[in-house]
């Protein structure tokens, strides 16, 4: 079953929304102007459509620590959802969780017990994820998870209330894996950072790589949050003899690394093949012509060359200087879509808006998007890209489309 | 397998000479003023900003000149307006003005620098490698050695051959006796505490081609910063070196040999050197 | 030598109630800020028994209260009713927290931070890798303690709970510290000279002291666990001892009123400030100076001072 959430959209109305939420954090300051805003809006409200309850959304992400800059981008991409569908009568709060499960935890539990949220969006770390996971499931508030890529969230620990519309760290690394032994890259040597993450990314990759008929020419963890300098752990692969680099590092590693692989001129030995990331639009700035070459794998990418994917692209750079949208806007902005879709259907409140949700399919900016019913995990393309300079600009050509991404359900049972 | 073991002492050297950077400032600030400056780490950061944005105006050569005058100048300042009255009250005042310190420098950054992490391109006499014994290494992290060689010998020099080295012995040794054979400590203690904040500023635009600049690098540059400085022994320029070099085989060697214990194998020696030699392991040649 | 005068006993009295009024008055989020102020407080408590009365500032009482933490969680995971597993958790701080305070007995000032640190960061990182331990993902399903003619699920019952826990510690220190032992670890912050010279072992006293100290920490991560009902590794680094350190100097050093007005103020105004601004980092900051510029012997210590000089 297809809803789409709402028609095409002037693209005015979002840049206002968005450039005025440059300003204070919404939903806490200014009440006077957003008190006349409201009273306006209802009153156009009373005269133009009938009366629906309001949906009071919680919005979980970090708006401090290292995370800030991912927080940042997704509510971008929610309130983005929003302004096009045009809606007023959903009411959106927003909590930080500093990327610290503890606090994580308190304020999701403060969303749903003192705010009444009818439903949650955010979380970007998957340790995060594993902290609030209980408390949701408990409480039957559904959480619409906009990064945080933990596969048990969507595998053996699983909810009816909790819907993942971003990845799965299997979902990314797992087509990576076969694609590269496709390639006929015989031997890799990996590197991530050690912790659950980068282990069950790696994993996913190593086991389908190995299936495909590769080898694992040597496994390495650098230590999570102290590992500046690569050089060390370049040198160590360099003497392995592998045949390419698979290796994932997200935030301010991504760029270190990808620079440092450059400098210890490894490309012309050791292709470098990662989970996108590594390369991702939010950094391939700052990498410049160092990310040159690098092949990865993401679920979007901003030089998709589709019509939902252009409108979106420019009503974004419109709105931010001409920047480009990251993987985590469009998590954010599908997160939006997802909660409009179940809303349009009809359904209200905690438990309706959980069971529809897995309902919602549509073509968005990265392509056809549904929720697999038997783990509520998004199914949607993997494309596999090469980092290129276009012009002196930065950007991804995609090299293969692997087509409805589907996790195995990893001994998740519906309750 | 001899490319592999020149490679990892480079990347140890390296890894030195930015470790040197930030402690030299922060070991004989303490050795001088008994001040454990736990902003330090911040003014390492600060380097690596202002840096970046003078270095996207004027380029490379001049960043490296400007961002360290820059810091030293913050430096100077902070010493004037606070750190010389809290210094005279004890270590409590001491942490909680430099964990103030920290927390506003961080979002002093995120506020004017934004929340994503930012780098800078080595200058481009610098950008490619150098061929060394059958390998290639980049030339800018090369000259990162060089640097903080020069550095080290200068101030070492400085300290043991200069007028103002031996003051400054005398003022680390007993400063009460050096202010009765009239040293003037306060003015000393300033030059100091400037020329530590400067090196720390240095230290933090010349990793940014290396490593990349975020606003968490304040409290995570900290930590291996006070490592080095206890190993080394506080309050002398060689006790830095030595520590420098110390900690920086540590992490690079045991990265290499030993990957399962490298996140706590610094932890380990410096838990075993202050068992062992509760004064730190270069305690009692604190002179240089 | 700590004595409880009347203007510290007020404080941390008027203190105790405002918190217990605004637990009963107040609204869902309310009560669960004052059940993180109680447990907070418990650990500024810990830190102030072994850096305030003896000398010892340590940067692995984070760590000390993780291990409580994890020992509770573990212990219930394998079966135990929380009132035994409460003991196991602290008894595994205890024991952790005693093996630091040995290990490092040794050393002093600056180093005895350092060693702490090492310590502390060690526990950390072992706790981050070991997948028996949840990795950095944590433990959760972590039950809370079932008390008589009250359900602990409720925030009001907890926050309660809480600050009865906060008043056990409170009486629980007091009595430590007017003990022959409690005087005896002042002593050897004080003048371990004169100390050694009228036979005190100092180096066991001061093990033992932290030892103590690491029992209370573990009290604070029992609550921990109980309240927020999982455990994660981010309780354990050496960051979460550093504030619990700004906390007590914020609050005023041994004083004992200090870290309760220290953690109340100090948790309100995060939560408050992070309402309107992501930058409240910021104020916080600028707080920590401002007490400094004051003179220094934080916010209680000021309020002592001024008091006095006003009856001189």
């Amino acid at each position: 079953m297809a809803s789409e959430a709402a028609g095409p959209r002037s693209g005015l109305t979002v840049a206002a929304l968005v450039l005025e939420r440059s300003s204070p954090p919404p939903g806490h300051s200014d009440h006077g102007a957003a008190m006349k805003a409201l009273l306006a809006a209802a009153f156009t409200t009373c005269l133009s459509l009938p009366a629906t309850a309001e949906t009071t959304v919680g919005l979980l992400l970090p708006a401090s620590g290292n995370y800030a800059a991912l927080g940042q981008d997704i509510e971008d991409g929610f309130r983005m959802a929003l302004a096009e569908a045009g809606r007023d009568d959903i009411t959106v709060l927003r909590e930080d969780t500093e990327a610290k499960p503890q606090t994580g935890l308190i304020r999701a539990r403060k969303l749903i017990m003192q705010d009444k949220a009818d439903v949650l969006v955010g979380v970007v770390s998957s340790a995060v994820l594993s902290a609030v996971r209980d408390v949701v499931h408990n409480a039957k508030t559904p959480l619409i998870v906009a990064n945080a890529g933990n596969s048990d969230a969507t595998g053996k620990d699983c909810s009816p209330y909790i819907t993942r519309v971003s990845f799965s760290n299997d979902q990314l690394n797992r087509p990576m894996g076969e694609w590269l032994a496709a390639q006929g890259v015989s031997s890799v040597y990996t590197l991530a950072p050690d912790y659950a993450a980068g282990q069950q990314m790696i994993g996913a990759f190593s086991a389908a790589f190995e299936e495909g008929g590769g080898e694992i020419a040597g496994v390495e963890f650098t230590p999570f949050g102290k590992t500046e300098d690569f050089g060390p752990y370049l040198a160590k692969a360099q003497a392995s003899g592998a045949e390419a680099l698979y290796v994932f590092y997200g935030g301010a590693d991504a760029i270190s690394f990808v620079k440092q692989y450059d400098s210890f001129g490894l490309r012309e030995q050791m292709p470098l093949y990662s989970v996108g990331f590594l390369t991702a639009p939010l950094y391939l700035r700052s990498q410049g012509e160092a990310a040159m070459g690098v092949i990865g794998a993401l679920h979007y990418l901003p030089s998709l060359d589709t019509p939902e994917n252009n409108a979106f692209t420019e009503t974004y750079a419109n709105a931010h200087d001409g920047n480009l949208p990251s993987e985590y806007v469009v998590a954010g902005y599908d997160a939006g879509r997802l909660l409009l879709g179940a809303l349009d259907s009809g359904a209200e409140g905690r438990a309706e808006i959980a069971a529809a949700l897995p309902k919602i399919a549509y073509t968005g900016p990265r392509g056809p998007l549904e929720i697999d019913p038997a783990t509520n995990n998004v199914v949607q393309n993997v494309y596999i890209f090469e980092t290129v300079s276009d012009g002196g600009r930065m950007t991804h050509r995609v090299l293969d489309t692997v087509r409805a991404v589907r996790d195995a359900p990893n001994g998740c049972e519906m309750g | 397998m001899t490319a592999f073991w020149v490679l990892q002492t480079l990347n140890a050297l390296q890894y030195a000479a930015l470790l040197f950077l930030i402690s030299a400032g922060l070991s004989v600030s303490f050795g001088l003023m008994g001040f454990v400056n736990l902003a330090h780490g911040a003014l390492y950061m600060l380097g690596a900003y202002i840096g970046i944005s003078v270095s996207h105006m004027f380029g490379f050569w001049p960043a490296l000149v400007l961002s360290p005058l820059a810091t030293a100048c913050i430096g100077a300042m902070l010493h004037l307006t606070l750190l010389r009255r809290v210094a005279k009250q004890g270590p409590m005042p001491q942490v909680l003005v430099s964990f103030g310190l920290v927390f506003i420098a961080v979002e002093l950054v995120r506020i004017l620098w934004g929340d994503i992490p930012l780098t800078l391109d080595p200058p481009a006499l610098l950008s490619s490698g150098v061929a060394l014994a059958g390998i290639s290494y980049p030339a800018y992290r090369l000259f990162v050695i060089a640097m903080g060689a020069a550095l080290a010998t200068g101030l070492y020099l400085g300290i043991t051959r200069t007028m103002l080295g031996a003051a400054l012995r005398a003022a680390t040794e007993n400063p009460a006796a050096a202010r009765s054979i009239g040293i003037r400590t306060e003015r000393l203690f300033l030059g100091v505490f400037t020329l530590g904040a400067g090196l720390a500023g240095l230290g933090g635009v010349m990793a940014v081609p290396v490593v990349s600049a975020s606003s968490s690098m304040a409290v995570t540059a900290l930590i291996p910063a006070l490592i080095v400085t206890v190993i080394g022994g506080m309050g002398s320029v060689t006790g830095a070196i030595a520590g420098a070099l110390i900690v920086a085989v540590i992490e690079v060697f045991g990265a290499a040999l030993w990957p399962d214990a490298s996140a706590v194998l610094v932890y380990l020696v410096l838990a075993a050197v202050l068992i062992l030699r509760p004064q730190g392991l270069l305690a009692g040649t604190r002179a240089a | 030598m700590f004595r409880l005068t009347a203007l510290r006993k007020a404080a941390l009295t008027l203190t105790l109630l405002v918190l217990a009024a605004a637990a009963i008055t107040g609204d869902y989020f309310a009560r669960d800020i004052v059940a993180e102020i109680a447990t907070l407080t418990i650990l500024v408590i810990a830190l102030e028994l072994a850096a305030g009365f003896g000398g010892m500032v340590s940067l692995a009482h984070g760590a000390i209260m993780g291990v409580g933490a994890y020992g509770y969680a573990l212990a219930g995971l394998a079966g135990m009713s929380a009132w035994p597993a409460s003991l196991a958790g602290i008894a595994a701080a205890a024991i952790f927290g005693g093996a630091v305070g040995a290990a490092c007995a040794r050393t002093e000032g600056i180093f005895f931070i350092m060693a702490t640190l090492a310590f502390g960061q060690m526990a950390w990182a072992f706790t981050f890798r070991a997948d028996a331990l949840g990795g950095d993902n944590g433990l959760g399903g972590i039950d809370r303690p079932s008390l008589p003619f009250a359900d602990s699920a409720d925030p009001l019952v907890f926050a309660l709970y809480a600050l009865s826990v906060l008043v056990l510690v409170i009486l629980m220190t007091v009595a430590i510290l007017r003990s022959p032992f409690g005087r005896s670890l002042q002593a050897v912050h004080e003048n371990p000279a004169r100390a050694e010279a009228i036979g005190l072992p100092a180096r066991r006293i001061r093990i033992a002291g932290f030892t103590l100290s690491s029992a209370l920490a573990g009290m604070a991560g029992v609550l921990a666990a109980q309240h927020i009902q999982f455990v994660s590794p981010d309780l354990m680094i050496w960051t979460a001892s550093g504030e619990a350190l700004v906390v007590l100097i914020l609050g005023g050093i041994g004083t004992l009123a200090g870290p309760v007005l220290g953690a109340a103020i100090f948790v309100a105004l995060k939560h408050w400030a992070a309402g309107f601004t992501d930058h409240w980092h910021l104020l916080i900051g600028a707080l920590l100076i401002l007490v400094v510029l004051a003179g220094g012997r934080g916010l209680f210590g000021q309020l002592e001072t001024r008091l006095r000089h006003d009856r001189d």
